[in-house]
């Protein structure tokens, strides 16, 4: 029997007055500076799916969207739940006040751990609903059947939600020891109208008609502009600072310095520029910012010579010293997100007495943290501080941290009026956490056969999670004495050898670093692809054949992944003649998303060019939710790879970040998108596995393979030059 | 001074203290219009395109003062006053192109300037004049399959 309890619901507070308060407790302990990691289980749903005055469905969405248009997948799990169309239901991007605190959105994370609590809700109000419907028609519980959006008996007589709940939303909580109800969207055996089914991302409407749903869009009265001085690298400090000529600046409202933070607000966007043109820095640094200093820190055979490295991730009968088939090193630059939207944040403090003293308006992956972070810099308590999430104009793991919101807050309390700071594209390089240059040494023997005996893979590389700033300070040394989750990405290959040896070494780099599409595993994956790969082609082997021999058939699902690609690719001659190569690569992201990829290149000598002709994916995900944003999902990962294997080369030099546009940072445009074919392997009664930054671990050493069957050239570092070759 | 701006045939004062700014900023901070967005600010990655007298620019290297009294188009005013999507909208749609969706409003804009040029365009037309609107995300297959789709339909409609 489930419980289920009416209340009267307030809006702005409904998770209060739905009384799952209690259950999120850790919210409250977690370390202040870190990123919020509060995963759900299956009583946390109920703050998130309500039905309304009307029998509406209201859901807050869990999820922040960026791109990944994860919470259409979540509506669509509640909306089979309930027996409605996914349209059907009225979603929300919930405030900080309005729902418990919720994790982070990243680590292509959000089907995978929201998709079951949303069902449990779901289907637990489905089945309070029926409890109450059984009332209403003077039937036992079991002769009332589900019906669209309400339910029906055997002899046709309906009740829809509306009849069901009058003046007040519709909550019921579940605890945590009661039973789950029967979850329709994860029957395998079931017919489904909404879970498998391609939708539309929701609101897409507004997407392409101008609507406003990024932060900058967002009006308020009596704005003002500001912006903010953004350093090399956030241990910098100011040694010189001359503001001299900003006082002569028409539409200058206030000059802002507090430490090493000096900003500015004006009347007008172009005020803002020109005050800000005015602001001259030279910088203290910590070490010094160049190419050489990055390349010497992270230097594989320096640091495996010295002994081991800090981190052994897999060590089986390890034997140093043997006749190595393969023996190569692959080096992997500095990449960064280059999100299309630069960083925008409002802030604005009220009056006491006010619900809240500061509301501020961002796109951020981590609205809680920012909650947090804001409540540590201005003394207010967390409950005083709102954050209003907005749409982000691209994520891919750089949206973590409270820094454009910092911004904003220091500029609005200095004026004691709202105070809008967008990023200048400048800013946004100059302040990202790229993915950190890493250097990968790959040693393999085979036996006569060819079959892998000896593995030994090291690598060294900036820090990932554990990126300095991240954490605070006394935390950081404590915590890097443990494996980074983002660095040890991708490390473990998947293919079989009686002795095996992974080891790592994460290091301090000059500049700041933080999660990027894939963390670590697109880097260490272009790693071990290449030199299975290589040890292929040196055995005159078939490069498929021989991966998912080398499995040893412990990977079924990569094995079927690789050789539903080789299917793929077939359906497409590659072109005859000089120059043209396929390769193929794949990879396992976090343990559980399986991939494969084949690359079609052209070597172009006579426009000196590398051209991608075309790429073929196979991805298993688990259960497919929402079929062709799953696709939508590859391709953007194909897209990337495209970028990470040929074009993205992160430059720093000088003592600061050389890249400042995009006529420095090279990322694909139209003309250099191949065609694409993509198979989704569906597996119904399996949880589905992520989508977000699955293919990009297999795109760019498929490229890379493909270079070496056209020209013979193993690309040992990346971005691959035309001149490389 | 005076100054007058049209934008999506509705004429606009544009008060003093915004004449030094650029017409994105404009169009964003003093008209209302935030469907044309700020991206790089130099020209390079196509999100602020709207149409002046007809052609494709990039609002953020625009001066207010140099569009006086021209026409200015924006997304905003693609969209018949019912409410129906223009032909290019709704191919947007049906191929579920945006993801992020922030570069799309500069992507319709540029194809729309390319579909009432070329009505029937190659796919080395689209690469020619695509190619200087970024999308990270990269929905580039999307929006190169929406373009001929809804050049299609317009050519459709105009016969």
């Amino acid at each position: 029997m489930i419980s289920t309890s009416r209340r009267k619901f307030l809006i702005a507070t409904g998770w209060v007055a739905g009384g799952v308060t209690g259950l999120y407790a850790l919210g409250k302990h977690a370390v202040a500076v870190a990123p919020t990691i509060i995963f759900p289980d299956d009583t946390s749903g109920a703050a998130w799916v309500q039905i309304r005055p009307g029998g509406i469905c209201h859901m807050f969405f869990p999820r922040i969207d960026m791109g990944q248009n994860a919470n259409t997948g979540l509506a669509q799990i509640v909306a089979e739940e309930l027996n409605i169309d996914v349209l059907d239901i009225q979603g929300v991007q919930p405030s900080t006040s309005d729902v418990p605190p919720l994790a982070v959105t990243a680590g292509s994370m959000s089907l995978t751990a929201f998709s079951r609590p949303l069902a449990v809700a779901a289907a637990t109000l489905r089945e309070g609903l029926r409890e109450r419907a059984a009332v209403e028609l003077g039937e036992p519980v079991t002769a009332v059947l589900d019906d669209v959006g309400g339910f029906q008996t055997t002899d046709l007589r309906k009740v829809r939600y509306a009849d069901l709940v009058d003046d007040a939303a519709l909550v019921i909580e579940r605890q945590a020891d009661q039973l789950v109800p029967e979850l329709y969207a994860f029957n395998s055996s079931r017919q489904k109208k909404q879970v498998g089914h391609s939708k539309s991302p929701l609101g897409i409407r507004d997407l392409v008609t101008g609507g406003r749903v990024y932060t900058a869009d967002v009006p308020m009265k009596r704005v003002l502009y500001g912006r903010a001085v953004q350093p090399p690298v956030r241990n910098a400090r100011i040694a010189s600072l001359d503001t001299s000529g900003v006082a002569k600046i028409q539409g200058v409202v206030a000059l802002v310095e507090e430490g090493n933070f000096v900003g500015v607000v004006c009347t007008t966007p172009s005020a803002v520029d020109r005050a800000m043109a005015q602001i001259h820095v030279t910088w203290d640094l910590q070490q010094p910012i160049n190419e050489e200093e990055i390349s010497r820190l992270v230097d594989v055979d320096a640091k495996m010579a010295a002994g081991d490295l800090e981190h052994i991730l897999q060590d089986k009968a390890h034997q140093p010293n043997v006749d190595w088939s393969i023996d190569l090193r692959f080096d992997v630059q500095v990449q960064t997100h280059a999100a299309q939207e630069p960083r925008a944040a409002i802030a604005r403090f009220n009056d006491a007495g006010a619900e809240h003293r500061l509301e501020i308006w961002t796109g951020t992956q981590d609205p809680f943290g920012m909650q947090r972070f804001a409540s540590m810099d201005t003394g207010l308590s967390e409950a005083e501080v709102v954050i209003y999430p907005q749409r982000l104009g691209g994520g891919f793991g750089g949206r973590e941290h409270y820094e454009v919101e910092r911004d904003a807050v220091k500029l609005a309390r200095a004026v004691g009026l709202p105070v809008k700071v967008q990023w200048t594209r400048a800013d946004e390089f100059m302040a990202s956490r790229s993915r950190p240059a890493s250097a990968h040494r790959v040693r393999i023997a085979s036996d006569e056969q060819g079959n892998l005996t000896h593995w030994w893979y090291g690598y060294v590389t900036g820090h990932v999670v554990f990126a300095r700033e991240r954490l605070p300070g006394w935390l950081l040394p404590v915590a890097r004495l443990s494996e980074d989750s983002g660095v040890v990405k991708g490390a473990i290959s998947p293919y079989q050898a009686a002795h095996q040896r992974v080891e790592c070494e994460d290091v301090d780099l000059p500049i700041d670093l933080g999660v990027w599409r894939s963390l670590n595993g697109a880097s260490a994956i272009f790693a071990i692809e290449s030199a299975m790969d290589e040890l292929a082609v040196l055995q005159g082997k078939d490069p498929v054949a021989f991966k998912i021999a080398q499995m040893q058939g412990e990977q079924p699902r990569l094995a079927h992944c690789l050789a539903a690609v080789r299917k793929l690719s077939a359906s497409q001659p590659l072109p005859e003649g000089a120059g043209y190569g396929r390769g193929f690569a794949c990879g396992i992201y976090d343990g559980r998303c399986f991939v494969a990829v084949s690359a079609d290149v052209f070597v172009d000598e006579v426009n000196q060019q590398i051209k991608v002709l075309h790429l073929c994916c196979a991805q298993d995900v688990g259960m497919a939710v929402n079929p062709d944003q799953l696709r939508a999902q590859i391709e953007s990962n194909l897209v990337w790879s495209i970028g990470m294997a040929l074009f993205e080369r992160f430059e720093v030099d000088d003592n600061t970040i050389q890249s400042s546009n995009f006529d420095n940072y090279t990322i694909p445009r139209m003309r250099d998108i191949p065609s694409m074919d993509i198979e989704i392997i569906d597996q119904p009664s399996l949880p589905p596995t992520g989508a977000g930054e699955v293919a990009l671990v297999a795109g760019p050493p498929a490229i890379a393979n493909a270079i070496r069957d056209a020209s013979g050239f193993r690309a040992l570092k990346l971005p691959i030059c035309f001149s490389d070759i | 001074m005076e100054l007058k701006v049209r934008v999506n045939e509705v004429e606009h004062r544009v008060e003093a203290d915004w004449h030094n700014e650029t017409l994105l900023i404009v169009l964003r901070e003093h008209l209302g219009l935030a469907g044309t967005k700020f991206s790089c600010g130099i020209g390079q990655c196509g999100a602020c395109v709207v149409h002046v007298d007809g052609a494709p620019i990039n609002s953020c290297l625009v001066a207010i003062q140099d569009v006086a009294n021209k026409d200015v188009l924006t997304i905003e005013g693609l969209a018949g006053d019912d409410g129906s999507l223009h032909p290019l909208q709704q191919a947007w749609v049906d191929e579920n192109v945006p993801q992020c969706g922030f570069c799309q409003s500069g992507q319709i804009m540029q194809a729309l300037a390319l579909v009432s040029d070329t009505p029937d365009p190659t796919d080395a037309d689209i690469d020619r004049a695509m190619s200087g609107n970024l999308c990270r995300c990269g929905t580039y297959d999307r929006i190169r399959k929406s373009i001929k789709r809804a050049a299609l339909a317009m050519r459709g409609a105009s016969q």
